[in-house]
């Protein structure tokens, strides 16, 4: 028990520092990059002096990077997570109002993805038949190959909700990875072993070939999420659906340096965590 | 409607379209092309919060979008000091704001402290400030306000348009307001609802309070594809600033819908960098300094392909910085652009440079090249980018086109002046030259060609810093027109912006409204929102 | 049967295409740049196969240019990626322990990362000078350098159930080195799946390249790309009144299903 909790303290010490590592990594990679501090209302021939000066200071780009870290830290150790530049709101509130549509879009289009790819794949796979196979290849290669904008025009035009364009998206990716581990399962010497043998397909299939790609399956969770939370960011921008997606968006292109540090702490949280998980159920699972 | 979409859709075999159906709007429906950034009227410096502004603040004297005339707001009548320094407004009885306090000359002296603070960095207050000093409000009654600057402010009347007063006691701020609406909901990212504010002060010629229309529902849309596929479906009624090849797909569709008010305000231009400070090679700096270049450059572009291809006809020929649609301040006897490669050539061998093999060199026989950056994300740009280079390699000059995402493209023309070439339109929001003050005078920071000199690097910047000095000192508004015709003039012959084309002023119009009639200025569409009316009886949607 | 037709079929079909992008000049007439101004968004013809494009540039030229871009660095920046993959995540399930979690931490910074911000900088990054060429390159090589985390996870998992098989247990206790058992055994074992990530990050990174076009990012111009052709696709209006524009599309499925049964032919003892 005690060895246990060591375990999951040594995991959330690690969770936490790697989530800091990416928002300090994400915060020098926004204040080194080129369009850093300008803003386009420079543009504006009305402003005087002192009104271009004070839209210079809002991004602190005189400040240095170790001092900003600092700030940083300190304000998160707060609860407080700046003032986004662009929106001039606080970077806590905004990311408090999107979290939950993103959370149910990835969520629900996640989970739409995996029943899809899973039964979709096992059924290739119990049922191989050449016609299943390549009407799901067609598929497939086509979802692939829809560009994000198309996607999203389309769900617009449906009026279809965004976590089916998610679903859509990461769909074949699962499906193709879950063919794979399977098909190279099932060719294994014990599966033939076992068919010579007479042991159900059936059998084969949920007894030896799934408890077999289990572990790799479930490395797919983390990569899966990720992969989502990447297709929401077009998505959600291209039909402007107000989550986390559209913000990171606008955040990247205005070169908002606390609100983009601070969805990247979020994303990285959520990747690693979801990694760990899957990373212990698997090694519960394979030991 | 859109038959090549047909197999995707069965293929896979879920049209959520059947889900579509018509609906009666209670509330008029149209798009915003970007997060309001403010909804404070006074910090307003995005399109997107200027129409809420336009929609929800009441202000003092109204510039009529259709006729560029002054017109009484809240200010019943006005007078201006012959010395140009002082402003009285007589203000209208019986106002009240929103939430039910009353309108006096307390909230116009409350409004003109917090615009004029330096503290508040209001692009607005700055239009005003033409000396060092501070302004001063009396209000010697509570309907009259007296606002005195400490210099003269030419054309003072027009930028009160741009000044919706706020409520000095309200507490609700600035959500208390004299417009036709007030903001009842905003959701992030995604809408922002109007509703009718029920102490409006305007009423129509039967005596009826203004607005007709209860609710104005404006959502957040960036993508300009997916706001023309809503307006054809009928979610939308009015739809700004359309793109000319969408329009002209419109136009095909649905003739009625489609409404050219004609050359809008904004135009767009390229210009070299000619900035001391640029890291350019010296070669480069001569070429881009030479006027004789610049010129030919300007001639070798044609301008009427640009206008019909880019802009599928929707679009004239640009004269110089102000569109002739700006009705007073247009100097009509500028020379027309012209499109002469041969010219060009001509006008280029005066300067040394010589066309061989097709490659046009310098004196030095240095090869004339050189980038064009633009703003990414601007289709009309790139393409007008493309086709001057075309243009451009018929008289061997090579050029490369860039497209940088804005804050870089900002960061090279105002900082690290690390480019060649831009292409950029730079939007009016006022008829007025005088907010144009930073880009005219060689010191402003908006001198894009060379910025913040300290001393003008040519005779013909240093007659513009001087006309346009005295220009902003005269009140009497022709002979302003006649100095600022001058520097028209200049800037025609010496080419530091080669304007290219002003766009037309595109919009949509659903046929639900009544009494629209789209204008070149801003907003284009709902300039006069307090007086649209939406018939019940229209069906939805462009098929009729 | 059926599957040698499939991928006889397949095979022809990318052999002409790749023949296209190889031997362009051979195929068109016209340079991609031109533009026949007189000509805007002409609808197709036996002077311009595939109609003009909407600054009158001839279509079919493009899109068989485009293709080389596409085609040539698509492959390119994918076999980086999952050269990168192989080696990190073979080492990381082969070695396990700290070098594991130190990979796959590095994996998963990496995959945070708002990666799109990097691609929208790289232009800005790069000299203002250089071809359209040499910019296209970059970008692909950038897809490639950092386009490798999201494979890593599935090679480092099914290389460390490589790792716990008994022919493994026999390798090592035959004196392979660690380097040896990488190369000989692990590399070699996993090929099916290394393969299956090589598809699919090809159309991928078509794609990735195709949202930097839309947002005014990608391959510069006058050169075309899939990508800069596909960025039609987001006006239906102009798409429904030229349906000739979805060639490009329709290229781009045609390829991935072809590269995907190709793929899948190959896995599949025959």
């Amino acid at each position: 028990m005690f060895t246990w909790i060591v375990k999951l303290g040594r995991k959330f010490a690690m969770l936490g520092v790697l989530a800091l590592l990416g928002a300090l990594l994400c915060a020098t990679m926004i204040r080194f990059a080129p369009g850093y501090g300008a803003d386009e209302r420079e543009l504006d021939s009305r402003l005087s002096q002192e009104s271009r000066d004070a839209i210079r200071s809002e991004y602190g780009a005189t400040e240095t990077l170790p001092h900003y870290y600092r700030r940083y830290v300190s304000g998160l150790l707060r609860g407080n997570l700046g003032t986004s530049v662009f929106l001039q709101r606080p970077v806590a509130q905004l990311l408090w109002e999107r979290a939950p549509l993103t959370a149910r879009t990835v969520g629900f289009g996640l989970l739409a993805a995996w029943i899809g790819s899973s039964i979709l794949g096992l059924l290739a796979i119990r049922f191989p038949n050449a016609m299943l196979n390549y009407s799901a290849m067609a598929l497939t290669g086509f979802l692939i190959a829809l560009p994000a904008a198309v996607i999203a025009l389309l769900f617009v035009f449906w009026r279809a909700p965004v976590f089916l364009g998610i679903a859509l998206v990461t769909f074949p990716k699962l499906y193709r990875y879950q063919h794979n581990l399977l098909t190279q399962a099932q060719s294994q010497p014990f599966a033939f072993a076992a068919r010579t043998r007479g042991v159900s397909e059936n059998r084969i299939l949920f007894r030896h070939v799934i408890p077999l790609v289990w572990a790799p399956v479930l490395a797919l969770v983390g990569v899966s999420s990720s992969m989502a939370f990447g297709a929401a960011i077009p998505l959600e921008a291209l039909s402007d659906s107000p989550g986390m997606g559209q913000l990171a968006w606008q955040a990247a292109l205005n070169r908002d340096l606390p609100l983009l540090t601070s969805i990247t702490l979020c994303v990285t949280v959520l990747t690693v965590g979801v990694n760990f998980l899957a990373d212990a159920i698997g090694q519960r699972k394979s030991s | 409607m859109w038959p090549s979409l047909r197999p995707a859709i069965l293929l896979l075999a879920v049209n959520f379209a059947a889900s579509s159906h018509a609906q009666a709007p209670a509330e008029l429906h149209f798009c915003l092309h970007g997060e309001p950034k403010t909804f404070n009227p006074l910090l307003v410096d995005d399109e997107a919060s200027e129409n809420i502004r336009y929609l929800t603040g009441g202000v003092l004297i109204r510039v009529n979008r259709q006729t560029q005339a002054l017109e009484p707001g809240l200010a019943e009548s006005w007078r201006v000091s012959p010395d140009g320094r002082q402003i009285t407004f007589q203000l209208r009885k019986g106002i009240y704001f929103s939430d039910g306090s009353r309108f006096s000359s307390e909230d116009v002296a409350y409004t003109m402290r917090l615009l004029m603070d330096p503290q508040t960095h209001s692009a607005t207050g700055d239009a005003f400030r033409s000396g060092s000093g501070t302004v001063v409000v009396k209000t010697p009654s509570p309907y009259i306000a007296v606002v005195t600057f400490p210099a003269p402010v030419a054309g003072m009347e027009r930028l009160f348009d741009q000044v919706a007063i706020l409520s000095a006691k309200s507490p609700k701020k600035e959500q208390s307001v004299l417009g036709p609406y007030y903001v009842s909901e905003y959701k992030a990212g995604s809408y922002v609802l109007l509703r009718r504010n029920p102490n409006y002060w305007r009423h129509d010629a039967q005596g009826r309070q203004l607005p007709y229309i209860d609710t104005v529902r404006l959502d957040i849309q960036r993508n300009r594809d997916i706001e023309m596929m809503r307006f054809r479906r009928g979610e939308l009624q009015l739809v700004n600033r359309v793109d000319a090849q969408q329009f002209d797909e419109l136009k095909k569709e649905n003739p009625a819908a489609a409404r050219n008010a004609g050359t809008g305000l904004d135009g767009e231009e390229l210009w070299f960098n000619q900035a001391a400070s640029s890291t350019l090679p010296d070669f480069k700096k001569k070429w881009f300094q030479s006027t004789d270049f610049r010129r030919a450059v300007s001639l070798a572009i044609n301008r009427e392909d640009l206008a019909r291809v880019v802009f599928a006809g929707y679009a004239t020929p640009a004269f110089g910085p102000v569109s002739p649609s700006n009705q007073f301040w247009f100097n009509a006897k500028l020379p027309a652009p012209k499109h002469d490669p041969k010219a060009a050539l001509a006008l280029i061998a005066g300067a040394g440079f010589q066309l061989q093999n097709g490659t046009l060199k310098d004196s030095m026989g240095n090869r004339v090249e050189f980038t064009l950056i633009t703003n990414s994300g601007n289709a009309a740009r790139e393409k007008m980018a493309t086709m001057i280079q075309q243009d451009l390699s018929d008289i061997g000059i090579s050029v490369k086109v860039v497209t940088l995402d804005f804050p870089s493209l900002i960061e090279r023309i105002t900082r690290t002046f690390d480019y060649d070439a831009c292409l950029l339109g730079l939007v009016n929001t006022d008829l007025d030259p005088n907010s144009q003050m930073t880009v005219w005078l060689s010191s402003g920071e908006n001198h894009q060609w060379n910025p913040n000199q300290q001393t003008p690097a040519t005779a013909w910047e240093a007659e513009i810093d001087q006309l346009m000095r005295e220009e902003t000192s005269l009140a009497n508004e022709k002979l302003r027109k006649a100095k600022f015709d001058r520097v028209q003039e200049i800037v025609a012959e010496q080419q530091p912006f080669i304007y290219l084309v002003n766009k037309n002023a595109l919009s949509a119009v659903s046929a639900q409204v009544i009494g629209a009639s789209p204008v070149a200025l801003n907003p284009q569409t709902f300039w006069n929102i307090d007086t649209l009316r939406l018939d019940p009886t229209q069906q939805i949607g462009s098929k009729q | 049967m059926i599957q040698r037709v499939f991928r006889g079929v397949s095979w022809s079909i990318l052999a002409i295409v790749f023949a296209c992008t190889l031997f362009a000049e051979g195929f068109t007439h016209y340079p991609y740049a031109r533009q026949f101004r007189e000509l805007p968004n002409a609808a197709p013809s036996t002077i311009h196969l595939l109609g003009t494009d909407d600054l009158g540039r001839d279509l079919f030229a493009r899109v068989v240019y485009g293709t080389r871009v596409s085609l040539l660095l698509a492959p390119a920046a994918a076999l980086l990626a999952t050269a990168i993959a192989a080696v990190l995540g073979g080492l990381a399930g082969l070695r396990g322990g700290r070098l594991e979690s130190l990979i796959l931490a590095c994996a998963d910074l990496l995959m945070s990362l708002p990666l799109l911000f990097v691609l929208i900088a790289l232009r800005a990054f790069l000299p203002l000078g250089i071809s359209p060429l040499l910019s296209v390159v970059a970008t692909f090589v950038t897809l490639g350098l950092l386009g490798w985390p999201s494979s890593l996870r599935v090679v480092c998992a099914a290389s460390r159930n490589l790792r716990q098989s008994d022919h493994m247990l026999l390798a090592r206790a035959t004196g392979y080195s660690n380097t040896q058992l990488l190369f000989r055994q692990v590399i070699p074992n996993l090929r099916p799946i290394f393969l299956a990530q090589f598809w699919i990050s090809i159309p991928l990174f078509i794609l990735t390249e195709a949202t930097l076009s839309m947002l005014g990012l990608g391959v510069m111009e006058p050169l075309p790309s899939w990508g800069n052709l596909l960025r039609g696709c987001e006006d239906f209006g102009a798409m429904s009144a030229n349906p000739w524009r979805l060639v490009p599309l329709l290229l781009l499925v045609i390829t991935v299903i072809c590269f995907q049964l190709i793929l899948h032919s190959s896995e599949e003892p025959a």
